[in-house]
């Protein structure tokens, strides 16, 4: 434990808002429309503000904890927040809050809202306790219960693709908790229940144990991170999920494999003990290979859905791969691509549910012309594509700009083929449907979009607005990059404690 | 030598960038309003940026370097600095676009989308200063993507097919160069650089320091319309419009040339020193050398393609390709002369200017022809010098500017890069520099032959269509636009002194070169015979072309399309196109191979699982009841018991037959009725015996044959069937009875009667009959054949019937032979001991049943026992061999 950590009640506060929240919506079945969302809105906005206040704490250099539960008289349940999870609650609770504001025009005549509401609002509190964990216990418990949980909302649909999605979503998920079940009762094993904080294995330990339980770590975490071999929920999930929940399991979920994995390597192990195992070299093989095939095999997808769920496999391998350079610059740019992706991803996945809702068109073939009856959705759709594929001054670009400065420094140039190529193959899949919806002569389903109500088919305000909030922010976190609080400084102190 | 030069702070750059971006976004509002009052904000503000430019001027006349700084959040700033050359290529812009943008209020009248141009218009004039103006290589790298990607917009605005075409072309190479430059940036840091246009430190390794370079170079060159990345931009200037054409011709390209420019002579020249060694210069000079002889590459299949054009614009088009080969020589030449550059730089810069202020009023020119005519064909056209005499005027000084006539700017810059030419040649006597010499004038003349065909054609002859009223004077505003341009052509090749002397000089100062040699020029070369004979000697090579290919129709050649390189990329985009969906069917066929395999293991999984409860289910049956039967066991169980009952009833019959005989004939003795009706039950019993016997035989043969699942099905009338027989039994009976008594052997003669009794009755007839009625063996393999013709099951029989037709035989009739052994052996003992162990006269099925169940147990559970026996045997045997 380091010293100077002080007990603070907005940590717990953080965690357990959005759960009541959650379990209150579970209730609301009785409840008018207006009141659950009064409720729903209360608490979602009330985690941002405590997610906000957390992190400006701890971007002051504080160390904020709370111990929650003695579960041995060695081992506490315990929430202890560092710069990394600081800034991967507030990013979580920001998007948590523009994805529900867009449920409530996107579910509204959808079946079973308090069903949907509850484990949406359970989920955000799932994430923030595996932001705050202190120790791996905590940080099992939240991960566990965030990936079981999120469940009810991939079959929401309720159709037999969403099941048969769901299905394949939870035997992944399963084998990936357990793996990392497996790997975290092995290093308490090997290490004893300390906090996360200083390294916990350290090079006395034989090395044939320490691979073992690394390599557990990595498969467990890879499943959620969708490293390749292992990413086949992903392509599925996606499209079967509602396109809030779709927004938010690509920004955050998928996420946090990755941020698992930043845990282990810098937490748990730490970068020396990695850099002595010799195996960032071969995560970096398995991120490389992600970035690049995902990247071919989204090319070729005609759900738009489907196409931005194999993009997120792909962008989450620039963060693994990120991780794995076990370089300073290369980290910041992980962690800050983790937070862009986020608000890029979500911002397009809220323009994919408004095809889907305003004119009933999945597949990106159908969208042709779509500009004229949607200007607003299409403008943030490019936007975000062009953030995605790294056009400065957008959000993509900073990222991509710590990646390749740490691809260099680490001294493996061949990975800027990887960079850039896959920054190359991200605009061929994103921005011919850009293209599509500006130059094309309208679709059929464009057209019928058209003659039905005549004029524009933009989405209502509720859904719009989270829609241009993310887009402002995909250009605020751009342009103000280097401003204080943002990911890129928040970042760099991490990174910093973690290179130290 | 004045690198570190007080760095005098300004706001000029910053307001210079914002002020078109900021206005850009007020053009959609002001248009909705009144489209009038829009032309004159953004003539107006276009003309305050021009101002603001050239106010530059006094301050880096004075400080040299002017920088500035904004938006510090981003990554480290927006950081502006303007020296010499910047302000060169920023005053051109600045021009140049008020110009088109002049033209374009009066030319766009006949196009859609006018907020969009407009927007677009401003948005690019803005990255393009941020692009020369920009003071480290972040923010000319957000500037340069934002100038590619919005210029798209330029490109599609008229949105026919073949804009579109051009346009995603133009955009996907953009992309690309994008990308390119984006790595070569990176790379620069890899080499220690710390983003700002200086030099990189020296040391570094060389393959990197390569890499870097060639990075650079393809991602300005692709937007300079360098070979053999030019391919977007013969597509893409033509079908831009006429104003938009004259800034991508004009100035946008030139974003690519600085950007080279700085990549030769800033990054990758050595740190600016007193005294450098010769060897600093060593990289420098190599990368020199490159772009110099890409350059002649590209001004040379730049002006032969130019010469096999016939659409005005497309020829423009192709002459800025080789223009900018002009440009690049030059850039090179200096490069590879190092320190002493100073007249490639000067030539080259000062041709990126004179090619921004001709071709763009070319193409202002060949726009007013089409606005008037509709035509962009040069043999569909000729004699409009009379009908538009001003717009001829301006073409003819532009078209000699750009062929290097004397006292138009062009001839300067290009006697310049010639002069730089010859000084490379003469630094080390490199025989193939002379060759790029022989190769710059022979393109000179194509220059001017394709020029004299422009003219000609266009303005000068007979007019080859009628024209109608509207081909006219072009309107005055484009006029102005033409007639600025013209004047700067002619100003600056009567004055070349104001840009050499007030440009050049101080911004070569800056960067330590010696410039002596650019005073040399203007004493002693500057429009003296010896480079006046050169101009000549180019267009007397041009008029011989000219006349040679318009007599032998050289200008319409088709060349093929193999020695296209646009030809090979499409190939190869194609071709990566193929691959990508190549891995997605290879991936989605192995995702359903995997799919499948889980699919088969899950079957598989089901089947085992459902044998082995089969397997579980039947060995508790048969442990707690005895060997379940099979079908034919069923058959001939239920056959059994109809005939038992049969058996019983026939008895009985013949009972009470006996008893009604009895009756009547009076019998009242106790011990004689008793006697009599005990040996008319003997004598039926045994009849029926044998009946049953012979009757259980025609059945067991049956179901033998296969035909159990019939004989189920129609014994009930089997039996039913059977019933006449009791009569004959009956009779048969009481006739023995009266021997019997009389102690008499009646064996032979009840044989005979049961003998009888099954001849007649021919009950193995029926049944065959019975079964007969559906051929039920084929029946049941069609059947299967339908239910389950699985995969397994047909691999299975395929492989069953592949294998030899003998072994087969003879496996099949041994099988059945000792199956046929086995089961005779069990039937013999079975039917015996049926027989003989119950003989009594309940005819009741259910005690018939239990009856027949407990023989069954006992048959088993014998079993059983004899196998515990076994085992407990064997046991013991093992505890006794223990021992």
């Amino acid at each position: 434990m380091v010293a100077g950590a002080q007990t603070s009640w907005v940590v717990p506060a953080a965690v357990f808002v959005p759960l009541l929240g959650g379990c209150a919506a579970g209730l609301s079945s009785a409840w008018s429309e207006k009141a659950r969302r009064l409720v729903l809105s209360a608490a979602a906005v009330v985690t941002v503000l405590l997610t906000g206040r957390v992190l400006v704490q701890v971007s002051s250099g504080e160390v904020l904890e709370a111990r929650l539960v003695r579960m041995t008289p060695q081992i506490w349940v315990h929430l202890r927040v560092d710069a990394l999870g600081a800034l991967y609650g507030i990013v979580a609770s920001v998007l948590w809050l523009l994805a529900l504001a867009y449920s409530f025009g996107y579910m509204a005549d959808e079946h079973r809202l308090p069903r949907y509401y509850a484990f949406f609002l359970l989920s955000l509190g799932w994430t923030v306790g595996v932001a705050y964990s202190g120790n791996l216990l905590t940080f099992l418990i939240f991960y566990e219960l965030f990936s079981i949980l999120t469940y009810p909302l991939v079959v929401h649909e309720e159709t037999p693709e969403a099941l048969a999605a769901g299905t394949k979503y939870i035997a992944y998920i399963l084998v990936g908790g357990s793996l990392v079940l497996l790997a975290i009762v092995y290093t308490y094993f090997l290490a004893g229940g300390q906090d996360i904080g200083a390294p916990l294995l350290n090079a006395g330990v034989a090395k044939g144990q320490l691979l073992a339980v690394f390599w557990c770590f990595l498969a467990g975490f890879g499943v959620k991170a969708a490293i390749v071999p292992l990413h086949g929920w992903v392509p599925d999930a996606h499209p079967a999920a509602p396109a809030p929940f779709s927004a938010v399991l690509s920004g955050i979920m998928v996420a946090t494999g990755t941020f698992g994995i930043m845990r282990v390597v810098f937490n748990v192990f730490g970068v020396e003990l990695v850099r002595d195992l010799g195996v960032g070299r071969w995560v970096a093989y398995l991120a490389a290979f992600t970035v690049v095939f995902a990247a071919v095999l989204a090319m070729s997808q005609d759900d738009v859905k489907r196409r931005l769920a194999y993009s997120t496999i792909s962008q989450m391998g620039y963060v693994t791969l990120g991780i794995a350079l076990l370089d300073p610059d290369a980290a910041t740019g992980a962690i800050v691509h983790v937070a862009n992706h986020a608000f890029m991803k979500g911002a397009l996945f809220f323009c994919a549910g408004l095809f889907i809702k305003r004119l009933g068109v999945r597949s990106v073939r159908d969208l042709d012309g779509a500009s004229k009856r949607m200007p607003l959705t299409a403008a943030a759709l490019t936007i975000a594509s062009l953030a995605m594929i790294g056009t400065p001054p957008l959000a993509g670009f900073v990222s991509k700009w710590y990646l390749g400065i740490g691809i260099l420094d680490s001294g493996q140039v061949w990975y800027l083929a990887v960079l850039i190529g896959g920054a190359l193959l991200a605009g061929v899949y994103l921005l011919p449907i850009s293209y599509r919806m500006y130059f094309k002569e309208p679709s059929a389903a464009v057209v019928g979009a058209l003659s039905e109500e005549g004029g524009s088919r933009e989405a209502p305000f509720t859904m719009l607005a989270p829609l241009v909030g993310a887009v402002a922010l995909v250009i605020l976190l751009g342009i103000c990059a280097a401003a204080p609080f943002l990911p890129l400084e928040v970042a760099k102190s991490a990174v910093e404690g973690f290179f130290r | 030598m004045h690198a570190e030069a007080e760095a005098y702070v300004s706001a000029l750059p910053v307001a210079a960038v914002a002020l078109p971006l900021l206005s850009a976004i007020l053009v959609p509002q002001i248009g909705r309003r009144s489209t009038g009052f829009r032309n004159l904000f953004v003539a107006i503000v276009v003309a305050i940026d021009l101002a603001i430019v050239a106010a530059l001027v006094p301050q880096v006349a004075e400080h040299h370097r002017v920088t500035a700084s904004v938006l510090p959040t981003f990554m480290g700033g927006l950081r502006f600095a303007v020296d010499s050359f910047s302000l060169l290529f920023a005053l051109f812009t600045a021009l140049v676009w008020f110009a088109s943008t002049l033209y374009a209020l009066d030319y766009l009248a006949h196009e859609k989308h006018h907020d969009r141009y407009h927007v677009t218009n401003l948005v690019v004039l803005a990255s393009m200063l941020g692009v020369v103006m920009a003071g480290d290589l972040v923010t000319l790298y957000l500037f340069f993507e934002s100038l590619g990607l919005v210029a798209f917009l330029f490109v599609i605005h008229a949105e026919t097919d073949e804009a579109k075409r051009a346009s995603v072309k133009y955009f996907w190479t953009t992309v690309l160069g994008g990308f390119a430059l984006f790595g070569g940036i990176l790379l620069t840091f890899a080499l220690g650089g710390e983003g700002a246009l200086q030099p990189l430190p020296q040391e570094g390794p060389v393959a990197l320091k390569w890499t870097a370079a060639a990075l650079l170079l393809l991602g300005f060159g692709v937007k300079a319309g360098m070979q053999p990345v030019h391919v977007w931009l013969p597509d893409a200037h033509p079908v831009a419009p006429s104003p938009a054409s004259a800034l991508l011709s004009g100035v946008m390209i030139k974003a690519g040339a600085y950007g080279i420019f700085r990549t030769v002579t800033a990054l990758f020249r050595p740190q600016i020193a007193e005294h450098l060694e010769e060897h600093a210069w060593a990289f420098s000079s190599q990368l020199g050398i490159v772009v110099l002889w890409i350059g002649i590459f590209t001004m040379f299949t730049g002006v032969c393609m130019a010469l096999l054009q016939s659409n005005a614009k497309r020829m423009l088009a192709y002459h800025s390709v080789s223009q900018m080969g002009f440009i690049l020589a030059g850039i090179g030449a200096a490069g590879y002369l190092g320190a002493h550059g100073a007249m490639g730089i000067a030539g080259g810069l000062f041709h990126v200017l004179n090619h921004a202020l001709f071709k763009a009023c070319l193409f202002l020119g060949v726009g007013a022809v089409y606005f008037r005519t509709k035509s962009l064909d040069m043999y569909h056209l000729g004699g409009l010098a009379k009908r538009m005499p001003l717009t001829f005027a301006f073409m003819a000084v532009a078209a000699a500017g750009i062929t290097g006539v004397p006292l138009f700017n062009g001839f300067v810059s290009k006697c310049m890069i010639h002069h730089a030419l010859v000084e490379a040649y003469e630094l080390h006597e490199v025989a193939s520099l002379a060759f790029a010499e022989k190769v710059y004038i022979v393109t000179c003349g194509g220059t001017a032959c394709s020029f004299i065909k422009l003219i000609g054609l266009t303005f000068l002859g007979k007019p080859k269509v009628e024209y109608g009223p509207e081909v006219r004077e072009a309107p005055p505003r484009m006029l102005v636009a033409m007639g600025i341009l013209g004047a700067a052509i002619v100003t600056l090749g009567v004055r070349p002194q104001l840009v050499i002397r007030g440009v050049f000089e101080p911004g070569l100062h800056l960067w330590g070169l010696h410039f002596d040699v650019l005073e040399e020029y203007l004493a002693e070369y500057f429009l003296r015979w010896g480079d006046i004979s050169s101009v000549v000697v180019a267009f007397a090579i041009g008029a011989t072309v000219f006349t040679v290919g318009m007599k032998t129709g050289l200008f319409h050649a088709h060349l093929p399309c193999w020695l296209s390189i646009d030809w090979w990329y499409l190939q190869g985009v194609r071709a990566l196109g193929r691959g990508a969906t190549l891995v997605w069917k290879a991936y989605e066929s192995w995702l359903h191979a995997v799919a499948a395999a889980l699919r088969d293991v899950r079957d598989g999984y089901g089947r085992a699982r459902a044998r082995i409860e089969r397997w579980y289910r039947r060995a508790t049956v048969v442990l707690s009841t005895g060997v379940t039967e099979t079908l034919g066991q069923r058959a001939i169980a239920r056959a059994e018991l109809a005939l038992e009952v049969e058996r019983h009833e026939e008895v009985r019959e013949a009972v009470e037959r006996a008893v009604r005989v009895l009756g009547s004939a009076g019998i009242a003795e106790e011990s004689d009725w008793r006697d009599a009706i005990d040996a008319v039950r003997e004598s039926a019993s045994y009849i029926a015996q044998r009946l049953f016997a012979v009757r259980l035989a025609a059945i067991q043969d049956a179901v033998r044959q296969g035909h159990a699942r019939e004989l189920l099905d129609r014994l009930e009338g089997l039996i039913a069937d059977t019933a006449p027989c009791r009569d004959r039994v009956a009779m048969a009976a009481l006739a023995a009875a009266a021997d019997r008594r009389a102690g008499r052997d009646v064996v032979r003669r009840l044989a005979a009667a049961a003998n009888a009794a099954a001849s007649e009755e021919r009950f193995d007839l029926k049944v065959r009959a019975a079964v007969r009625a559906r051929p039920a063996a084929v029946d049941r393999l069609a059947s299967r054949a339908e239910v389950a013709p699985t995969e397994v099951a047909r691999g299975a029989r395929e492989v069953f019937e592949a294998s030899s037709a003998w072994s087969r035989s003879a496996t099949v009739s041994w099988s059945r032979w000792a199956l046929d052994m086995v089961r005779l052996a069990v039937d013999a003992m079975t039917r015996e001991r049926a027989g003989r162990v119950f003989d009594t006269s309940s005819s009741e099925e259910s005690v018939l049943v239990t009856r027949r169940a407990i023989t069954r147990y006992a048959r088993d559970m014998s079993f059983n026992v004899a196998v515990i026996v076994a085992v407990l045997l064997a046991f013991v045997a093992a505890v006794l061999q223990g021992r």
